[in-house]
């Protein structure tokens, strides 16, 4: 009997394990991020848990071959097509090593954002845009 | 064995229950029908009709009718009806003082229904979809597969009872079966597409209303329908809009409530004014609003609707009008921030109307008409645009405020990238004391310099 009762809390230890296993890998925190290029860009978005409300945006600014570079400007532009609606650009600001950050991008909807960064240099603009998925 | 077997009943009887217990709270969850908002201009009166909260019927139906100020008091007649005959009517007394005026109606049936707004001069209808409680396939094997296990469970223990033991391991094994199909479905029911809509996908009926499932091996078909042809001629004192679909040829009769109207009408005059009208439903494909021109010659036209299957059109025209008025659309003077971007990036302007006590018309904090670039006459400007500012969203409340709440503000931004560099005449409007106001303003874009877009 007393055999039985350890294989029996083995069995269910086993199975409280695995659906705790499940539970942790799809509920996983975590970055969201999206990369994309334009003409002479490559941006790579990061946004920790990106949620209804002000968001800080991190971009991650290199050229077509992957080196850091420095755009004269970072301008990000959020839309939200579904809803025929665009927010005011805001300006990102240089962090080095060709990283940027929006501390404050306020995305007051949830839902899918279309994320346009907007890169300013001597030869022009280059416009690189990237999805968001945003939560309630 | 015996103590063994009462075990196991007493276990499925607790798991029964609590499956029991808790399924129903789910499949409860009544599809939420909303409140319909809907902008009418009846001749000189621009209403906004409400119709609240539509439930599974039947039951009675509350309508609000707002009125603006200078809308003449009078008498409105409401009508229900389905099929062709009416089923309620009521009157609605307007007063002169703008605000809610408010009528109920009663509906004895799910389907299509038809609203019309009667005020002595013309009948709008405003068609719209009452809801039957619908239950999905999978909801309604989860509900039977949980009844034949409570029934099987019930015979289970008699037989046990009265045979004993072995005998009663046959109707246990049919309520194990039994709740696996229950419990598998319940599971399943969250994960089964919804079937096309009745009203918004397909042409309302009483039986696809009544059971959407019937035919929902339809849904991965696309359902939006071809675009529009727009016609717009004086009749009167009226703007007629003949909407005409553009591969049939037949009369529009489909069109959805979108941003709380039919359809949103702008017209602008050879000097730069602008109506934004929400024409009424007259006849199918037949949409009328008041206009009476002040100056002749041509008028451009635009006119925004969403046909049944989705999609939105912004369908544009020319009417050419002689003068038959003298009176304009009345503008006031608001404070404009604005941040004029080169064309092809986004510039963003900011009305400021100094108080926090504006009310939401259309479902919307503001409204921006944008036409440009006039280097002729205005009715050839190319690029027509309509911007919103939305109402920030209140946690808690999935209903957009309707026009009694008057707390947004005080500052109105849209952000709009002009696609083309020129002159554009630009009008903010936002709603304050029930009325709209209206703020011209024209924005010169410049050219993007050296931009490589």
């Amino acid at each position: 009997m007393s055999r039985r009762t350890v294989v029996a809390s083995a069995v269910l230890a086993v199975v409280v394990a695995l659906v705790a296993l499940v539970v942790r890998s799809t509920a996983g925190g975590g970055a969201t991020t999206a990369s994309a290029s334009g003409e002479r860009y490559t941006v790579r978005l990061s946004v920790e848990d990106p949620r209804t409300g002000p968001n800080s945006l991190g971009f991650e600014v290199t050229d077509r071959s992957g080196a850091p570079v420095l755009p004269d400007e970072v301008t990000v532009e959020p839309v939200m097509p579904q809803m025929g609606h665009a927010l005011a650009p805001v300006t990102a600001l240089p962090e080095g090593r060709g990283r940027f950050r929006a501390p404050a991008a306020d995305l007051p909807m949830a839902g899918p954002w279309q994320i346009t960064v907007s890169l300013h240099d001597a030869s022009g603009v280059d416009h690189v845009v990237l999805p968001l998925l945003v939560k309630g | 064995m015996g103590a063994m077997m009462r075990a196991i009943l007493v276990i499925l009887c607790a798991v029964g229950f609590a499956w029991g217990g808790t399924v129903p709270a789910l499949a409860d969850g009544a599809p939420g029908a909303g409140d319909i908002q809907v902008a009418q201009t009846m001749g000189d009166r621009e209403l906004t009709v409400v119709l609240r909260r539509v439930e599974p019927v039947p039951g009675p139906v509350h309508v609000d009718v707002v009125t603006h100020v200078g809308s003449p008091a009078g008498d409105l007649r409401l009508r229900l009806s389905r099929d062709g005959t009416a089923v309620s009517e009521t009157t609605v007394r307007l007063t002169a003082e703008p605000g809610f005026h408010t009528g109920t109606l009663r509906v004895d049936g799910p389907g299509p229904w038809e609203l019309a707004l009667d005020d002595g001069q013309r009948v709008a209808t405003i068609p719209f979809v009452v809801p039957a409680r619908v239950m999905s396939p999978p909801q309604n094997a989860a509900y039977g597969g949980f009844v034949a296990a409570g029934a099987l469970m019930l015979v289970t223990l008699v037989v046990a009872l009265r045979r004993g033991g072995v005998a009663a391991f046959a109707p246990a094994a049919g309520v194990v079966a039994a709740l696996a199909v229950a419990v598998t479905a319940a599971l399943l029911s969250s994960s089964v597409p919804p079937p096309p809509a009745p009203g918004s996908d397909l042409d309302p009926t009483v039986d696809n209303v009544t059971d959407p499932y019937a035919n929902a091996r339809a849904a991965a078909v696309d359902h939006s329908r071809p675009p529009v042809n727009l016609v717009a001629t004086a009749v009167g004192d009226d703007l007629r809009l003949a909407l005409t679909d553009g591969s049939t040829g037949r009369p529009v009769d489909d069109l959805l409530v979108h941003d709380n109207a039919l359809a949103h009408l702008g017209v602008v005059s050879p000097s730069g004014k602008l109506w934004h009208l929400h024409p009424v439903r007259v006849g199918p494909g037949d949409y009328r609003a008041k206009l009476v021109a002040p100056e002749p010659g041509r008028y451009a036209v635009a006119v925004e609707i969403a046909r049944r299957g989705g999609g939105r059109q912004l369908l544009r025209t020319t009417a050419a009008l002689t003068a038959s008025g003298t009176a304009v659309p009345a503008t006031e003077d608001v404070d404009l921030d604005r941040r004029i971007a080169a064309a092809g990036s986004p510039s963003t302007v900011t009305a400021r109307f100094g108080a926090d006590d504006l009310q939401p018309w259309l479902g919307m904090l503001g409204h921006m008409v944008v036409v440009g670039p006039v280097t002729g006459e205005v009715a050839d400007a190319p690029v027509w645009a309509h911007v919103h500012a939305m109402t920030p969203p209140a946690p808690g409340m999935p209903d957009e405020p309707d026009e009694s709440v008057a707390a947004f503000g005080p500052d109105v931004p849209f952000t709009y990238t002009f696609p083309l560099p020129g002159r554009y005449l630009v009008w903010v409007q936002a709603e304050r004391g029930y009325a709209v106001r209206t703020v011209p303003a024209v924005v010169d874009v410049p050219a993007a310099g050296g931009a490589a877009r």
